[in-house]
Parts: structure tokens; C-alpha cells; sequence
């Protein structure tokens, strides 16, 4: 089904008279329908499932015996395994992951082009296979471990992570992109600045539902209208944040407003003023390839360790998920659903006080099943097609639960602190030599048999 | 048969109650005057240990050390929330952790561990009277305990949750045995004093000073003529009994634990100078105590026997060691208390003046002399004894002198209630940390805790990068307290400078009043703790 950008569209009129009515409290007919209060989603980047939770102990990962051909064309050449990196030769870069080569892998359906796109772009074809696991995930894989892990979350666009990011907010594609090939920034900008796209955010506003987009190391001067004037690496900031190349969320202050800089996140859970929805990007620790995965744990534990010591945590659930699948290899053949998607298999974590304990949850879902959660806890109309036909994450929670106390997760696998304690060898040996004793006090006690027993010789006798 | 049994027992049942009764009434009329004198002064005695020891018993939480072998005794007993904090095989043996555990078993709670500590204490007290008696007769025994219950060092000491109380139980049982062994000519006192000095070592392993008290005893006693055979008899079950420590950490494979604290121990640099002992334990003591014991060396010169190098060298063991050893520690000595005891006991019991005391028209016997000279004593410890267990409010020493830290517990508990399971802390050094672990169930990480293997005790992990474990998240809070301040103002400034570089924000906070040096109460932080995060 290919959709109809123009259709996806709300006219400007209407989001215009919304916002004439500024965020008020959210009207009655707009109250969660969950005990969800607060919404917060989270989009690292560059990532699929099977390369990090493909050996994860539970949920759909690496299949047994798996071995991609290093040419499509001959399934039954050289092949290549799955291997966890940093344990052979080859160099964790940061594969290509352009439209052309997703689509090269993706090999109409048939999933075995992951070594052969990357060696077609002049790389080592080898690195999609690679994959990182618990010790170098540790975090992650225990919020699995406590919280719901979903093994069917797709990106919802075969491409990279502008068009990506736009169906996180707007649940459509963001009209007809210039071109299909890359999606990264400077590539796909809808005509017009994306001037006719309708985002979730609208929806918020018009039903008074408070939300926030927060930028970590946000630039406000860095726009659609600027990012050429900006390096590469900091001129993410508008893929990232698709509102940025939105004009009315640039040229209305009550609405530009509600894009503010992270350490605001922090502020809001302290002054519990954190919103009712909140999207969250980050800027260095973004995990994309070659990025440091520690400090990408270490970014999002602060988000949720400071969202758990708050009294939001509660009423509270954090989405976590990945913008695109970056290039690596993903065993599962994304479903085709339209012209776009799905793209290939990310992580996706949900963790929250009524999320299913250690859950896996099965269900197809991509990033407009956020939106379709949203939509749904705050009864707002659905965006697109997409949204609206979309399973919501609300599978991963269990409401009927009582919400779980607050617990940071560990950042180490097991428990290291836990010790082994071998209790009766502590009772038997202790034991033991207090009773030996005993006996020995009670036999001094008893009084001696004439000439049994052994004397000392020495003074004696005078006790006083 | 069956039938006319209960009816004969009955019938029977008043004649042995009519005789215990009558053997009774026979004994109290054979109690002369004195004795029942003396009998109620010991009594007396342990009242008043029992009250200086129980008093305000649980007024403040555990002190750092208390909260390790508290919480090494609720790993014992398998409490689930403190095993992960206080892993069994840290430092030292596991006798008195093994006995609290039992108790433990039906809940861990600070009371009932002071109340066992206490309870050596009182022991202690006990078997100081009846190895007096046995020494020097019932007078001095009496004496001897009266002023170990008042004496504000064995006070201190046996309120506190500490392996040295115990240990000197252990120890002051073992002379008891050594000194009725020799008295008895029974070697089944010896075997038993064996099996006590086993016990002692398995309490703390420096209870083997006390072993060499020992064998610096029969060595000093000629006139005590023991075979080596027996000698080694009474070794051998020593032995066999501190084996229990040895195997339990082998058969745990934990032996580097016992042998890293031993490495450590003896190439630690030294936390006291060489005057710490002579200028603190005197007076823990009893100047006059101390003063009464050695007078009487001297008074009583003539008497000098076995008794006094048996006390002599039970003293003599763990303070020579002490003395020359670089660590010191206040409570080290504390079984030098009972002999000290018991040499003021004999000095006040057995030595009398010539002639009778005048002081214009007054006129003292000897003996009313020497019962006053040991009220005076025993007042002269009272009155610190009473000192030491009410907390003191004067500024810069409000840290309890029965060895407790005011506001630990209160803000473990609060921690407890109000921080998420999983979070990790960040002290000025280990002795806040083991309180925040004990009392919050939170990790917590010392910040003086030395990244250098040779320079921290293995029982603690250091923290190898604290500025890079909160910009990562790994510890989200921050504790500052007066106490640990106090002894490295160095470390508490860098701990305060983490809180104001990474966005601390006051999250609990406690002060207390003090006086000023004006004299004027002023209020001062005493804890608080600091949200921190990148």
C-alpha cells in the first residue's frame, strides 16, 4: 500500500486554531486511559535485534547455524558466521547504511545480501555479522532481564535515520522525499521544510496534553533553514529532531517552546513538572557506530535512573528503540507494509513500573506503535494509516500489577556482590570447637575420681 | 502398675522439695556476715555492669566496625538483604559472628547484638570475681569485679558490637582455668583452659598474644612444674580448636582473604604514634585502678608468687605487641582489664596500713581505710563510666563515646525508604559506607579507600575512578559526614567537590546542636546527601 503524503496531512488551519488555544490541561475526553502519565521515548541509533540480543538467552535471536554467503550469488560459497566483535581481527566500524545498501541486503526478500553490500561499498562485508553481547551490553540485557524486551520491533522504513525519525513523530514519511537513496540529513528534506506535516506533537497540543521534545546539547540556532552552516556531525541535530524542519514549530514561540535543551529533563523530574509525553534525543552518546556503547548505556541509565528516583516513576514508562538497523545483520525479513517498510529488526526495551517482568513480547510493532500507544492512552486521533493500523506497544504492560518500587538496574551481568556462603561448614566447624570445649569445661566440673586422673605437679592447695 | 505410679510420685513429690528447703535454710544460716556482705557487693557488682552496659543501649546506631560484624553475622544468617553487602570471610574469625547468627536467624536488629556483647561484658565481670576469689580470696574478687564494671574502658567497650569484648571473655575464662589447674593439680583444667584459649583465638585471631601470655608464664614459674607432654596436650586442643578458622576459609575457598588482611596488617602504616597506648589506656582504665594494681606490686612484695606472673604476663603479651606493633586501636587492650582489675582488687583486699588512720578526731581502721580508698576508686570510674554512654554535645566530639555514629541509622533507614534498590553512594571513606550498607541496603563505595592494593584493607574494593563512576551513572548519590570529615578533611573536600561539579542537589540532611567555642549552642551539619548526575 503506498501512501498518500497529502492525505497524512492536517491542514494548517486547524493546527494553527489548536495552538491559538496553547497547551491548557489536558481536557476531560483527553485523560490516559492507563495509569501511563508520563510517556517518555528514547531513539539511540544504528542498531538491529541480532546484533545486540542475538545471543541474548531468550526472544528470537541468531539462529543456530547461520552463515551468510560472502556473494549472494552463491549461496553455497564462502559464507561468513555470526561473531561476537572485538574477538577476531576485524575492526568494529561503523557499516554503510545507506537505502541502497539496506536494500542490497534485504536482496528482495531474501536476506542474503549483509556481507556483499558492505564489500559492494568497499568495505568489510565481514563486520555486518557481527554482534555484541552481554558483557558488552550489561545494562541492556538486564533491563531485559527485569523489564519487556520486544523481538518484533521493525524500523518503520527501510532507510536511515531521517525518514526514521519523521515516522517516530509523524507516523508517515514525510511527504515525498527528494530521493530514496539515502535518508540521512541533507538528502530527503520534504519539499517546503515539511510545512504540511502533521505530528503527534499537534495532536498533543489540540487536546491540551502537555509534551516536551528534549536535545541533548541542543543548538536552537541549528534549524533545516541553518544545518549547512554547521559540521556534519553537529548538524544531526535536525535528523534528529524532525520538528526543526517543521516552520511552525520554528516560527511559533508557543510551540518552539516545548523543544528545550535535556538538562531540562533532569529540572522536570525534580519539579515534577516532567510532561505527559516527552521525546528524548541524544547527541554524542547516540551508540551510533563506531560510538562508545558504554557511554550509550551510561546516557540512557541516567535517563531512567533519574526518572525512577523521581515520584513520576509511578505513573511512568520509558521507551527505548533504535532509529535504523545500521548497516548490521538482522536474520528476521522485515514484513513489507508499504513502499517504505518495514525496515530491518531494532531493540527495543520498554521499561516502566507496569511492564511484565522479564517479558519478551512477540508482537509485530515499529515505531507508529508508539504513536498508536500515545494515541490511544490519550484517546487522540490516529496521524496515518500507519498509526492506525499499527499493534501498540501496551502488549509489554500488565496493569492489572501493583507498580513496581523504583530499582535502578545493575550495570554489571550477575550479581557480583552475591556471595557464596557455605553455612553449615560455618555452624559445623564453629560449632564443633564450642562443643569441644564444653565438653572439656564439663569434665573439670565433674569431680575427680580417686586416682583416675592425672595430676600436675607445683604448688597446689592453697586456694584462697 | 500403670495405674498406681502417678498416685505413689504424687505422695512422694513434697519430701525433695521439704529437703532442698531444709539444706536451704541450713546453707543461709552457715552464710557468716561478711560473706553475705561480700555476696551482695558482687551482686551489686554485676547490677551495676548490667546497668552501665544496658543503659541507652540502642540509643545510637552501630558504629562502622559493629555494622561489619552485625552484618557478617546476617550473612551468616542468611539474611538476603545484607549477604550481598557483607560477604562472611573478610578479616577476621567467626566465633561471636556465628553466635550472633543464631540469634540472627529470627531477624537482624542492633539491640540484640549489643545485648550479646553485653552479655560477655557481664561475663567478663563475673569471671574476674571468681578468678579473684580463687587468687586472692573472696574480698579481693569482690573488689576486682566491682571496678571492671565501673571501669569505662571494659564499658565502652562491651556496648559495642566488637570481637574484642568476647575475646577478652574468652581470655579471662582461660586464666581462671590456668590458675584452678594449678591450684586443683587437676590437668583436666588445663585441657579446659586449652580448649578457652582455642576459643579465645577463634574469637579474634589476636587472642594468640594471649598464648603467649602463657607460655611467658610457665616459663617466668619455675615453682610450676608442668611435663610436656601436658603442655602439649593443653596446645594441641587449642590448636585443633582455632583449626576450625584455617578450614572454614579453606574449605570456602576464601584462604586469600584471611592471608591478604594478614599482609595487609603487618605492612600497614601505623595510624598511632607510639604514645597513643600510655596516654589512653590509664586512663580508659582507672588512673587510681592502674595506680592501685602497681602500688600493690611494690606494698605487697612479700606475697609475690605465681599469681601475680600469671596476671603480670597476661598483660604483659598483647600490650608489649601493641605497644611495638605500628596499629593501634583503642580496644586492643581490653583484655589487660581483668588482670589490672584483679591486681587493684588483691592491693585494696589484702594490703592494710600499719595502724589506724587519724584526721584530727577522726579515726579510720585499716581496713575501713582500704574500703573507703576502694569506694573512692570505684567513684572515681563512675563517674567517666556515665560520661562515656551519654553522648556528648561538646563541638567536634559529638561522636559518641560508646562508639556509635548519631544519625547512621537514621539515614540508612531513610535511604532504605526513599532510594531506589540498585543505587550506589559515595562516601568520604569506608566507615559511612558500611553504615549506608548496613542500615540502607545500597552499595557504597569509600572515597578514601585506596586504589592501591598494599595501602587498603581487602575487606574493602576502592573506587578506581570516582569522577568517571557518577558522569556514568554508576553511583547517582553522594554522602558527606561530619564524622569521616573529621579525619580527612582532604577527602571531604574532594567528596564536595563531586556534589557541586555534577549537579548535587540536597536530598536529606541532618544537623545536630553543639556548642560553640563561645559556649553558645550553634547547629552544624552532622549528614547529607547529594543527588548527583552528570
Amino acid at each position: 500500500m503506498r501512501l498518500r503524503p497529502t492525505l497524512l496531512c492536517v491542514p494548517a488551519a486547524a493546527v494553527a486554531a489548536a495552538l491559538a488555544a496553547g497547551s491548557a490541561p489536558a481536557a476531560a475526553g483527553h485523560a490516559p486511559t492507563t495509569p501511563i502519565r508520563h510517556f517518555i521515548t528514547l531513539m539511540q541509533q544504528n542498531h538491529t535485534y541480532d546484533n545486540y540480543f542475538g545471543t541474548y538467552p531468550r526472544g528470537d535471536g541468531l539462529p543456530a547455524g547461520v552463515c551468510m554467503p560472502v556473494d549472494p550469488r552463491r549461496p553455497h560459497g564462502r559464507c561468513v558466521r555470526p561473531f561476537h566483535l572485538g574477538s577476531n581481527q576485524i575492526a568494529a566500524g561503523d557499516p554503510a547504511h545507506s537505502t541502497a545498501t539496506a536494500r542490497r541486503e534485504f536482496d528482495h526478500g531474501r536476506m542474503d545480501g549483509f556481507v556483499g553490500a558492505l564489500d559492494a561499498a568497499h568495505e568489510d562485508g565481514r563486520l555486518a555479522m557481527g554482534y555484541w553481547n552481554g558483557s558488552d551490553l550489561p545494562y541492556y540485557w538486564n533491563l531485559a532481564d527485569q523489564y519487556v524486551l520486544y523481538d518484533r520491533f521493525f524500523s518503520s522504513a527501510m532507510a536511515g535515520s531521517f525518514l526514521n525519525h519523521v515516522y517516530w513523530v509523524t507516523g508517515g514519511p514525510a511527504g515525498e522525499p527528494a530521493s530514496e537513496t539515502g535518508g540521512e540529513l541533507g538528502q530527503p528534506l520534504p519539499r517546503g521544510g515539511g510545512r504540511g506535516l502533521t505530528t503527534i506533537f499537534d495532536r498533543l497540543q489540540a487536546a491540551g496534553v502537555s509534551w516536551k521534545f528534549y536535545v541533548q546539547n541542543y543548538n536552537p540556532h541549528l534549524t533545516y533553514r541553518t544545518f549547512r552552516r554547521f559540521p556534519a556531525d553537529r548538524a544531526a541535530q535536525v535528523t534528529r529532531v524532525p520538528l526543526l524542519s517543521i516552520p511552525r514549530y520554528l516560527d511559533t514561540p508557543a510551540l518552539r517552546a516545548h523543544i528545550v535543551p535535556l538538562s531540562q529533563y533532569y529540572d522536570d523530574l525534580l519539579s515534577n513538572r516532567l510532561p505527559a509525553v516527552s521525546y528524548i534525543v541524544p547527541s554524542g552518546p547516540s551508540e551510533h557506530p563506531p560510538s562508545s556503547l558504554a557511554s550509550g548505556q551510561a546516557f540512557v541509565r541516567s535517563l531512567i535512573n533519574s526518572l525512577i528516583a523521581s515520584p513520576e516513576w509511578k505513573s511512568s514508562a520509558f521507551l527505548l528503540s533504535y532509529d535504523d538497523w545500521g548497516g548490521w545483520y538482522d536474520h528476521v525479513k522485515p514484513p513489507r507494509v508499504d513502499k517504505y517498510g518495514y525496515g530491518f529488526r531494532v531493540p527495543a526495551i520498554l521499561v516502566s513500573p507496569y511492564a511484565r517482568r522479564g517479558f519478551v513480547d512477540h508482537t509485530q510493532l515499529d515505531f507508529t506503535s508508539i504513536l498508536r500507544f500515545i494515541e490511544d492512552n490519550w484517546r487522540l486521533k490516529p496521524l496515518t494509516s500507519r498509526d492506525a493500523h499499527a499493534n501498540s506497544i501496551a502488549t509489554g504492560f500488565d496493569f492489572r500489577q501493583p507498580p513496581r518500587p523504583p530499582e535502578f538496574t545493575s550495570q554489571t551481568r550477575g550479581n557480583p556482590l552475591e556471595t557464596h556462603v557455605r553455612r553449615p561448614l560455618i555452624y559445623g566447624l564453629y560449632g564443633g570447637a564450642a562443643a569441644l570445649t564444653v565438653l572439656l569445661l564439663a569434665l573439670a566440673l565433674v569431680p575427680p575420681g580417686r586416682g583416675r586422673e592425672p595430676a600436675l605437679s607445683g604448688p597446689g592447695g592453697d586456694e584462697r | 502398675m500403670s495405674a498406681s505410679s502417678p498416685s505413689r510420685s504424687a505422695v512422694a513429690a513434697p519430701a525433695p522439695i521439704a529437703t532442698l528447703a531444709r539444706r536451704v535454710a541450713q546453707r543461709v544460716r552457715e552464710v557468716d556476715r561478711t560473706t553475705a556482705v561480700e555476696a551482695t557487693l558482687v551482686c551489686a557488682a554485676l547490677a551495676l555492669a548490667a546497668f552501665l552496659r544496658l543503659w541507652q543501649l540502642d540509643r545510637l546506631g552501630f558504629n562502622s566496625d559493629e555494622a561489619v560484624y552485625a552484618g557478617q553475622a546476617a550473612a551468616i544468617a542468611n539474611d538476603r538483604a545484607l549477604t550481598p553487602f557483607f560477604p562472611v570471610f573478610r578479616a577476621h574469625p567467626l566465633l561471636f559472628q556465628t553466635i550472633l547468627s543464631l540469634g540472627y536467624r529470627l531477624g537482624t536488629g542492633d539491640l540484640f547484638a549489643r545485648l550479646l556483647a553485653d552479655l560477655f561484658g557481664a561475663g567478663t565481670v563475673a569471671m574476674t570475681f571468681l578468678t579473684g576469689r580463687l587468687l586472692y580470696g573472696r574480698r579481693a574478687g569482690v573488689v576486682a569485679a566491682l571496678l571492671l564494671a565501673l571501669m569505662p574502658y571494659a564499658v565502652v567497650v562491651s556496648r559495642q558490637v566488637l570481637l574484642d569484648g568476647p575475646m577478652a571473655f574468652f581470655a579471662t575464662v582461660t586464666l581462671y582455668l590456668v590458675a584452678r589447674a594449678i591450684l586443683s593439680r587437676r590437668l583436666v583444667f588445663l585441657y579446659a583452659a586449652g580448649g578457652t584459649m582455642g576459643l579465645t583465638v577463634l574469637t579474634k585471631e589476636t587472642g594468640l598474644l594471649m598464648l603467649g601470655g602463657a607460655f611467658a608464664f610457665f616459663a617466668l614459674s619455675p615453682e610450676i612444674r608442668i611435663r610436656a607432654k601436658h603442655a602439649l596436650g593443653a596446645a594441641g586442643l587449642a590448636a585443633a580448636i582455632i583449626l576450625a578458622y584455617p578450614l572454614s576459609l579453606r574449605f570456602a575457598a576464601h584462604t586469600q582473604a584471611g592471608q591478604k588482611y594478614l599482609v595487609y596488617q603487618l605492612f600497614r602504616r601505623p595510624n598511632h604514634g607510639w604514645a597513643f597506648y600510655p596516654t589512653t589506656v590509664p586512663e580508659a582504665m582507672g588512673v587510681l585502678v592502674v595506680a592501685a594494681a602497681v602500688l600493690g606490686l611494690w606494698l605487697l612484695r612479700r606475697e609475690i608468687s605465681w599469681r601475680e606472673t600469671l596476671l603480670l604476663s597476661w598483660i604483659a603479651a598483647p600490650s608489649l605487641f601493641f605497644q611495638l606493633y605500628p596499629v593501634k586501636g583503642y580496644q586492643y587492650l581490653i583484655a589487660c582489664a581483668p588482670p589490672v582489675a584483679l591486681l587493684a582488687g588483691r592491693t585494696l583486699a589484702r594490703w592494710q596500713p600499719a595502724r589506724e588512720l587519724r584526721w584530727r578526731a577522726v579515726r579510720v581502721s585499716p581496713r575501713w581505710a582500704m574500703t573507703g580508698a576502694a569506694a573512692a576508686i570505684a567513684v572515681s570510674l563512675a563517674l567517666p563510666a556515665w560520661g562515656a554512654i551519654e553522648p556528648s554535645s561538646s563541638a567536634g566530639t559529638f561522636l559518641a563515646g560508646t562508639g556509635g555514629v548519631p544519625g547512621g541509622r537514621t539515614l540508612g533507614r531513610w535511604i532504605r525508604h526513599h532510594v531506589p534498590r540498585g543505587a550506589e553512594f559515595l562516601t568520604i571513606g569506608p566507615s559511612m559506607a558500611n553504615l549506608v550498607e548496613f542500615y540502607g541496603h545500597r552499595r557504597a563505595w569509600g572515597l578514601s579507600v585506596s586504589p592501591n592494593p598494599i595501602h587498603r584493607n581487602p575487606a574493602y574494593d576502592a573506587i578506581r575512578n570516582p569522577d568517571l563512576a557518577i558522569r556514568t551513572n554508576e553511583i547517582q548519590y553522594v554522602v558527606w559526614d561530619a564524622f569521616s570529615a573529621s579525619r580527612t578533611t582532604f577527602f571531604s573536600r574532594r567528596l564536595l567537590a563531586y556534589a557541586h561539579r555534577y549537579h548535587g542537589r540536597v536530598l536529606y540532611s541532618q544537623a545536630v546542636t553543639v556548642s560553640g567555642r563561645d559556649g553558645r549552642p550553634v547547629q552544624t551539619p552532622l549528614l547529607v546527601v547529594y543527588g548527583v548526575r552528570r
